[in-house]
């Protein structure tokens, strides 16, 4: 059935007409340059100081005007002090080095397993089952959970420290550069193949390069994990014996109810923390990933 | 010049013509042939994981029980699975497991809300940006086990003072990823929120959230591993100054007393939550989610 036509409108005539001139609109403000104070604070660095001077003044005014007991909450005056009373008197410098060092050992024997394991896992199908089943299962394990066997194990000392530090590494190291070699392109596999690169050059110039993003993933999180190990195992330690380490140092200020030591061994970890994620680690990844232009 | 190019260019070649006979079939062999049921059975990636699983299990238990290792440095599997049930039924394992994971939960469900609230302050304001950047940079490296010793001043010996420490062990970390994973979504995506005429709450709830999502979800995961460590350690440390009550004090308990089989229990059941939290809990919310959408291979 065909539809009834539409019968269509007449167009409407509308009457011709002019504009007057709109003459020099007052538009104030189209442009103007910023004042000073906006021009800085467009900066990031400058707003990002700002809240942190912001933040210490509000607490050094808190602390004074509340008058909070220095046992409770110290001054940030106090902490500064202490801080440079740690370096000067209570060899705050050696504890550093102390846990710094056996991080360090720690993380660079972690590297070298991890990267073993993976190397394992990307040359059979075996590997790859036993890797997987040994992360799924000792990833969620927290490392810290191991020091008490670590202890009976091998004693009181550095040894148990570095084997749970082992543990807080390989895992993540492991699981993300294995997922990592995983997910590499196969058009990037077969570039590797076709120029006859094999094992260990196979690994180095493909596989490493390609799965990057995702091992300095697994190189973060390791770190991560074994900071917050190192810093707990301390205060274990502190607790059980007289250890040594910036987290012992925390535990015996508190424990001597010396409060602003305590804030300053925070500071400093907050300081150690803070430039190994945001220099070191930004750094790499700048240098790497980003300019690779692998940053998702 | 050229011409005497042209000339000694090679001639190309006149090549008899042949035809290949046909091969022999019947000598290539087998070409295609039924997997037997080993081979199935090991394509199966369950199957193998189970079997490496089982390996692990019976090198340890023969280890121990050849080479005589003494019980109280690394007992046996069997051992180990006995202590298992000796734990529930004298140890008041279940009472532990419910200590642990209760200020576990309570830890993570307030640092997520606090983590929720600075990142939408800090998604509206540029003042509140600025001082979430900020904290997180400070904040997020220092691990929250470091604050235990002023925790226990100010709170006292109880619960809040586990709760405070894995608040500060979430918070950062999802704050983190959840306002880079905000800072991400792309502008196309912000403005068909806008036509929508979405804003405040729903505008996160529909746009940013969805966009966002595997960023959230990462960081929530590494906010479950800091507070799922940070909890052990504080129990451990907690278990060496006073009498506290969980997985790790229990782990502590035995250790100084030497009881390792239920060292090795303790250790058995922290793998056992920590295996199903992430892959039964955050495996699932991942497959029904980013995966689903394809944000995520």
């Amino acid at each position: 059935m065909a539809e009834p036509a539409r019968a269509l409108r007449d167009p409407v005539e509308r009457p011709e007409f002019e504009h007057a001139g709109i003459g020099a609109a007052n538009t104030a403000d189209v442009a103007r340059p910023l004042s000073l104070f906006e021009r800085l604070s467009n900066v990031d660095p400058v707003r990002k100081f700002t809240v942190l001077l912001s933040v210490i003044v509000l607490w050094e005014v808190y602390t004074r005007a509340a008058n909070v007991p220095p046992l409770i909450f110290p001054t940030f005056q106090d902490t500064v002090v202490a801080l440079w009373r740690g370096f000067a008197d209570y060899g705050l410098g050696g504890q550093i080095w102390a846990s710094m060092s056996l991080l360090l050992t720690g993380y660079a024997i972690g590297l070298a397993i991890g990267a073993m394991l993976s190397f394992i896992a990307v040359s059979s199908r075996f590997g790859s089952d036993v890797l997987g089943t040994l992360t799924a299962m000792l990833n969620p394990l927290p490392a810290i959970a191991l020091l008490p066997l670590a202890l009976i194990w091998f004693g009181l000392g550095p040894k148990s420290l570095v084997f749970v530090l082992l543990h807080s590494i390989v895992w993540p190291v492991a699981l993300n550069t294995h997922t990592g070699f995983m997910s590499v392109a196969e058009p990037l596999r077969m570039v590797g193949r076709n120029y006859g690169l094999r094992n260990v050059r196979y690994v180095a110039k493909i596989l490493i390069p390609a799965a990057f993003p995702s091992i300095l993933a697994g190189l973060k999180l390791g770190w991560a994990f074994a900071w917050r190990t190192l810093i707990a195992a301390e205060l274990v330690f502190g607790a059980a014996t007289q250890g040594g380490g910036l987290g012992w140092f925390i535990f015996a200020s508190r424990n001597e109810m010396d409060i602003p030591g305590a804030f300053a061994g925070l500071l400093t970890v907050i300081l150690i923390g803070f430039v190994v994620e945001n220099v070191i680690f930004r750094n790499i990844e700048q240098r790497t990933v980003v300019r690779w232009g692998m940053h998702t | 010049m050229s011409a005497a190019m042209t000339d000694a260019r090679p001639m190309p070649v006149d090549r008899p013509e042949f035809e290949l006979t046909p091969l022999d079939a019947s000598k290539i062999g087998q070409v295609e042939r039924p997997l037997s049921l080993l081979e199935r059975l090991w394509n199966v990636q369950i199957v193998r994981n189970l079997a490496v699983l089982l390996m692990f299990v019976v090198l340890w238990e023969a280890y121990t029980q050849i080479a005589d290792v003494p019980k109280l440095l690394f007992p046996s599997f069997s051992d180990t699975c006995i202590a298992i049930v000796k734990a529930f039924n004298d140890h008041r394992m279940l009472a532990k497991i419910t200590f642990t994971m209760s200020s576990l939960f309570m830890g993570y469900a307030v640092g997520l809300l606090v983590a929720a609230v600075l990142v939408s302050l800090a998604s509206v304001w540029r003042v509140w940006a600025d001082i979430l950047t900020t904290a997180t940079a400070m904040f997020n490296p220092l691990p929250s086990i470091a604050i235990l010793p002023l925790s226990m001043l100010w709170f006292g010996l109880g619960t809040f003072s586990l709760v405070f420490i894995l608040i500060h062990a979430v918070l950062w970390a999802v704050a983190l990823n959840t306002y880079s994973g905000f800072q991400g979504v792309s502008h196309t995506q912000r403005m068909v929120g806008q036509n929508y005429g979405l804003r405040g709450v729903v505008f996160a709830a529909k746009i940013l959230i969805p966009a966002a999502l595997s960023t959230v979800l990462s960081g929530m995961k590494i906010g479950w591993a800091f507070a799922w460590r940070t909890m052990i350690g504080a129990e451990l440390v907690f278990g060496a100054t006073a009498q506290g009550g969980g997985l790790g004090w229990h782990i502590f308990e035995n250790a100084e007393l030497l009881n390792t089989d239920q060292v090795f229990a303790g250790l058995f059941i922290i793998i056992l939550i920590g295996v199903a939290v992430e892959y039964l809990i955050f495996r699932t919310v991942e497959l029904r989610t980013v995966r689903r959408w394809g944000m995520q291979r």
